[in-house]
């Protein structure tokens, strides 16, 4: 029977930034199913959640021995690797591998010879090898003869009249517009009538996903039949498709896919690729393992990248600061897919009356796009967090104060006010920009962010368990398929389950990214964390309430009458055992318990709030920008390790600096190719470029599931491009529309200025 | 890669013996520039002679005369941070201290350095054409190329820009290059050293097959110097500078006597600028006259649409080399 439960959620502590905003704090009635925990509220007194927790594999990341897919190396290993299409569109003429295949120590070559390749990437050949260097020289002796044809490989070119089509099918390469859900009220009427009105065009770059550890994976197969992959993915779950288990010719119950570490993958690492069902190829055909990881310069051209945009962006409202419309047409590139992926999320948060947003994909020739870290957002956020600065500057309002007019989430609201503190938004922002004295100008700049994502309680179709194991001695590990891609799962759970069960998270043995457990989610769309957290309790749960079954018999009360408080169990009347005295009841097998996600509440938070600020010194004799301070607010409903959690805002700002300042994709517009395909010539930030971050977390009790947790990753970085170029606008007096925001943009925006 | 040998000479003199008697091979210091060509493939040398296990070449020494030696296998880290370096040759220093990253710092040589390739990306991957790889012509200059890098000078063929910010300071301090083969050892002057690009022709150095560096000598001086350095860079670290500049020169208690004027990163090659040098001597250096030897210099630039930016900026540090020059003084 389900109950039903009254609570209190909303934002905990902040108090003062609370004063007189409504809404941050409410009454929530939900019902809860047989088997899910009470939730959590916000008065709750937590001994772990909401602390700062240390990783539970800190201290193995640290000293190199915790094993990536790279590390796992098994007698016999054999090495897959790839030749690919230079250009941006060819006919592959012919692939010779003769010269390839006769090389002694190559052991299974393959070419495609009949394709035509549409992108730099494509793969045209693969060679597996008993070494590295035999490898190398395989791929190096395979000659392929390309018929070069014209192919635009950037939207500008691929949107011109006349242009090469990407999909023969089609007259354009443009696709859209998709207008449905972003269109109300009356834009034109609102636009020609309204006190005040900007408009200016913004562009924003393509940027690879870079991430450290290459995509790809290990094989193995077994003499027994069975066989065991170590992947880089964000999804162990759904790693093993039909496709690859068919390559590797064993069933998919066979197959044991692990991921222990995990070096980044942001979005680019859902499923097997390509790539992959040829290394499964290679090992079924050997019989040897095989491993096959992306060069990095594959890793830039098809591991993934986030569209770039073309923003045409107007904004009106009244003089005293409240929107009345915002006007856009946004045009991207997903590459040589129809355009899927390439809009903007430019016209959230604030109240817009009227609005018309109509978005148009671009296919180019050149590799697809993949889910990147919060899709969508920070270009649409840079467009919209920049146009609000041009507007509040025309009509001589505060450029804060008019976003707390417009914006109607009251848990930002009270953040706006934590972070404008912070930064010392009075003191540092000018209200006439550019009018810092001197070479250096700084300025302070501010944007908001959002989120909303609760998790779910299902994995693909099957329901989402964790199963807890707890031997006789107190031991108690804790097991699902779902992988820690560095965000800090692992602890995660570990602190959820020890608050249950009144444990330290050290002493829980987590054991993840592996689908002999359960299967788990894909970590994607910051929505494992508020996935998993729900079900680690109810788990724990379980524990509890088989050992009180086994205390109520020794103890003869009835199990109704037992209450946890800690890790201490009491009966009704002085008995009393600790956790570890009830699990020396358990025989030799010990205890195995599964405890499930329950369906979403009706939450009171949909969204997750978070507003970043930042200030900058720009060199204006050079157009050198640097960032000198941020301060990230950002609610993700409840906290669970504050250390990890503020670890994700850290990786979230440093990665929007880099994309504000630093991170392109060249391409040459004749030949189609990325230029910048290294880490040395494709420019991410790096640690001495790191300003100051001041984190602040919000927890939030969202309503959503027991934990009241929600997701991280991805609002972390919305916010801070459109930060960054607001300070910009603010020292030096001119918006510099285009990101990467290079010297040589910021000399000819202070050039435009001039002028 | 290709798999390769490496041999590992005890001394500069083995070194050149090496390279005289074995074919296809090449010096190897740090090998920070050159393994990354080595895995591209743009290079595929059958031998490494490794300078690694070289006596006497990791060292920096005053010498008698007052001039300062620099082995070749310095690295970038022991010019930062070397006592000797930083005080006798203190831009020297600062540049080195400013380039790359740390770690890369204490791989990088100076020999390397001087004698590493460009990094335009088009020559650094062999599916793109390339003038200096061989090909007929540079498709940076072509329609559609990525120009942001270019050089702005000496760009007519190659539009590639010289990647080491200590050439420009070595230059300002007439400094000879320290070159041995077979034969035995020749001191080369800094200007002589350098080649400019030509079809085929993947070095920027004159240094023909068999030659090695075994150092860097600064000549002594007994008049006061003002010596400045000022490099702009878009990252602080694991980058390049966008331009360097270095300059020295000569007073007679008020105006500039003499001066030397070297730019990195602007042509294909360390650049020198007479045009800076003749508008600096007479004039007692100050913002102002940094701004005339500027705009003189750039009066012959040929930027390309990508790289005009440079302009600006070239201007720019040699008004804070020269600034810093008379901060130091
Ligand atoms: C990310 C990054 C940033 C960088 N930033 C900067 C910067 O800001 N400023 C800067 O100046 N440099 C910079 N560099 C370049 C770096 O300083 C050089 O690559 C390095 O100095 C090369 O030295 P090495 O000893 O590793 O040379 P190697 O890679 O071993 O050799 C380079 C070339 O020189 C030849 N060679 C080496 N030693 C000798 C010798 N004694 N005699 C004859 N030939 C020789 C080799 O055959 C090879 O062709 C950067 C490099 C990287 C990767
Ligand atoms: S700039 Fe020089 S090195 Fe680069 S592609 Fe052109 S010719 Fe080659």
């Amino acid at each position: 029977m389900p109950r039903r439960v009254t609570y209190e959620v909303g934002l905990i502590g902040h108090e003062e930034a609370k004063q007189g905003v409504e809404g941050t704090e409410q009454s929530l009635t939900v019902e809860v199913e047989d088997g899910d925990a009470t939730p959590w509220a916000r008065d709750t007194k937590f001994a772990y959640v909401g602390t700062d927790v240390t990783r539970l594999d800190g201290a193995v990341k640290a000293t190199g021995a915790a094993k990536y897919t790279y590390d796992i190396q098994p007698q016999g290993l054999c090495f897959a690797g790839l030749v690919y299409a230079p250009h941006a569109h060819a006919d592959v003429v012919s692939v010779d591998v003769a010269a390839a295949k006769a090389l002694p120590g190559v052991l299974a070559v393959r070419s495609f010879a009949a394709a035509t390749a549409t992108y730099p990437g494509k793969i045209v050949a693969a060679v597996c090898a008993e070494s590295e260097t035999v490898l190398s020289d395989a791929l190096a002796a395979v000659r392929v003869v390309y018929a070069v044809k014209p192919g635009p490989a950037v939207t500008e070119d691929a949107m011109r009249a006349g242009a090469p089509v990407v999909d023969p099918r089609r007259q354009t390469n443009v696709s859209g517009p998709r207008r449905g859900p972003t269109m109300r009220g009356k834009p034109d009427d609102a636009l020609a009538a309204a006190d005040v009105a900007v408009s200016a065009t913004y562009r924003t770059p393509v940027q690879t996903h870079s991430c450290l550890e290459p995509h790809g994976c290990m094989c193995h197969v077994h003499e027994d039949g069975t066989a065991t992959v170590w992947a880089s993915t964000q999804a162990t779950a759904f790693f093993a498709n039909g496709r690859f288990t068919r390559a590797l010719g064993v069933p998919r119950n066979k197959v044991r896919v692990i991921t222990h570490h995990m070096g980044g993958g942001f979005g680019s690492k859902f499923s097997a690729d390509e790539w992959d069902v040829l290394c499964a190829e290679f090992a079924q055909e050997t019989k040897r393992p095989v491993r096959m990881l992306l060069d990095r310069r594959m890793e830039h051209l098809v591991g993934g990248n986030r569209p770039d945009s073309i923003q045409e962006m107007a904004l009106a409202g009244t003089k005293d600061g409240i929107f009345q419309v915002l006007k856009g047409q946004t045009w991207g590139t997903s590459g040589n897919s129809s355009g899927g992926g390439a809009g903007a999320a430019n016209f959230m948060v604030y109240d817009l009356p009227n609005l018309s947003m109509t978005q148009h994909g671009v296919a180019t020739f050149s590799a697809k796009g993949r889910a990147f870290r919060a899709p969508r957002h920070p270009q649409g956020f840079f467009a919209l967090e920049s146009i609000i600065d041009a507007y509040a500057y025309k009509a001589g309002i505060d450029a804060l104060a008019v976003r707390m007019k417009n914006d109607k989430h009251p848990i930002r609201q009270a953040q706006w006010r934590i972070g404008a503190e912070r930064i010392g938004w009075t003191k540092h922002r000018h209200a006439v920009p550019g009018s810092d004295k001197g070479t250096i100008k700084r300025g302070t700049g501010c944007a908001a962010g959002r989120w909303a994502q609760a998790g779910r309680h299902m994995v693909g179709r099957s329901p989402l368990v964790f199963e807890f194991v707890v031997d006789k001695d107190g031991g108690v590990a804790v097991q699902n398929a779902v992988q820690d891609i560095g965000t800090g799962t692992r602890t995660l759970i570990a602190v959820l389950a020890a608050e249950e069960l009144g444990l330290k998270p050290h002493d829980i043995d987590v054991r993840i990214g592996d689908t002999r457990y359960p299967p788990g989610p894909g970590s994607g769309g910051s929505t494992t964390a508020p996935s998993i957290g729900a079900a680690v309790r109810n788990g724990a749960l379980r524990v509890k309430e088989s050992l009180g079954g086994l205390l109520a018999l020794q103890w003869g009360v009835d199990e109704a009458q037992l209450t946890w408080k800690g890790a201490v169990c009491h009966g009704p009347g002085d008995e009393k055992a600790t956790f570890a005295k009830a699990c020396a009841l358990l025989g030799e097998d010990g205890l195995r318990v599964r405890g499930s996600r329950r369906r979403n509440f009706d939450a009171a938070y949909r969204e997750t709030a978070g507003c970043q600020f930042a200030r900058v010194a720009v060199d204006t004799e050079t157009g050198v920008i640097e960032v000198e301070k941020v301060v990230a607010v950002h609610d993700c409903g409840v906290i669970v390790d504050s250390l990890t959690a503020r670890s994700q805002v850290n990786g979230g700002v440093i990665q929007g600096i880099s994309y504000a300042l630093f991170e392109e994709k060249r391409t040459d517009r004749s030949l189609g190719d990325m230029v910048n395909p290294t880490f040395d010539t494709y420019r991410i930030m790096g640690i001495e470029d790191c300003p100051e971050i001041d984190v602040v977390l919000t927890s939030v009790v969202s309503g959503y599931s027991n934990t009241g947790m929600m997701g991280l990753g991805e609002p972390a970085t919305v916010p801070t491009a459109g930060a960054v170029a607001n300070a910009v606008y603010n020292a030096i007096g001119v918006q510099v529309t285009e990101l990467p925001m290079t010297p040589a943009r910021v000399l000819e925006a202070l050039e435009r200025r001039q002028k | 890669m290709k798999a390769f040998r490496f041999v590992r000479p005890s001394n500069g003199r083995e070194a050149a013996d090496l390279l005289a008697s074995t074919k296809n091979a090449l010096v190897h210091a740090g090998g920070v520039d050159l393994l990354d060509r080595m895995k591209e493939r743009v290079d595929e040398p059958d031998v490494l002679v490794s300078l690694c296990d070289a006596k006497g070449l990791d060292q920096i020494r005053v010498e008698e005369d007052g001039g300062i030696w620099i082995g070749a296998r310095v690295t970038l880290a022991q010019l930062a941070d070397e006592a000797t370096c930083r005080r006798f040759l203190p831009t020297l220093s600062e540049a080195a201290g400013l380039a790359a990253s740390p770690q890369l710092r204490h791989r990088a040589t100076v020999g390397g350095n001087l004698a590493q390739h460009t990094r335009c990306g088009y020559y650094r991957h062999a599916s793109f054409p390339c003038l200096k790889r061989g090909g007929d012509s540079c498709p940076v200059r072509a329609e559609g190329g990525v120009q942001d890098t270019a050089g702005i000078f000496g760009n007519r063929d190659c539009a590639s820009a010289h990647p080491s910010s200590l050439a420009p300071v070595f230059g300002s301090l007439d400094a000879e290059i320290v070159v041995r083969d077979a034969k035995g050892e020749r001191l080369v002057p800094f200007a002589g050293f350098w080649a400019n690009p030509a079809k085929g022709r993947a070095s920027d150095t004159r240094l023909r097959p068999g030659e090695v560096i075994e150092g860097v000598r600064i000549p002594p001086r007994d008049t006061k110097q003002f010596v400045g350095y000022a490099e702009i860079r878009q990252k602080k670290a694991f980058d390049w500078a966008l331009v360097s500049c270095a300059v020295r020169y000569e007073t007679d208690g008020e105006k500039v006597t003499s001066a030397s004027v070297w730019f990195g990163s602007l042509a294909p090659v360390p650049m020198r600028s007479v045009a800076a040098e003749e508008a600096l001597v007479g004039t007692v250096c100050s913002d102002k006259s940094a701004a005339e030897a500027g705009a003189r210099t750039m009066a012959s630039a040929t930027p390309l649409a990508g790289s005009k930016y440079k302009v600006a900026l070239g201007k720019v540090a040699l008004k804070r080399a020269l600034a810093a020059a008379r901060e130091r003084a």
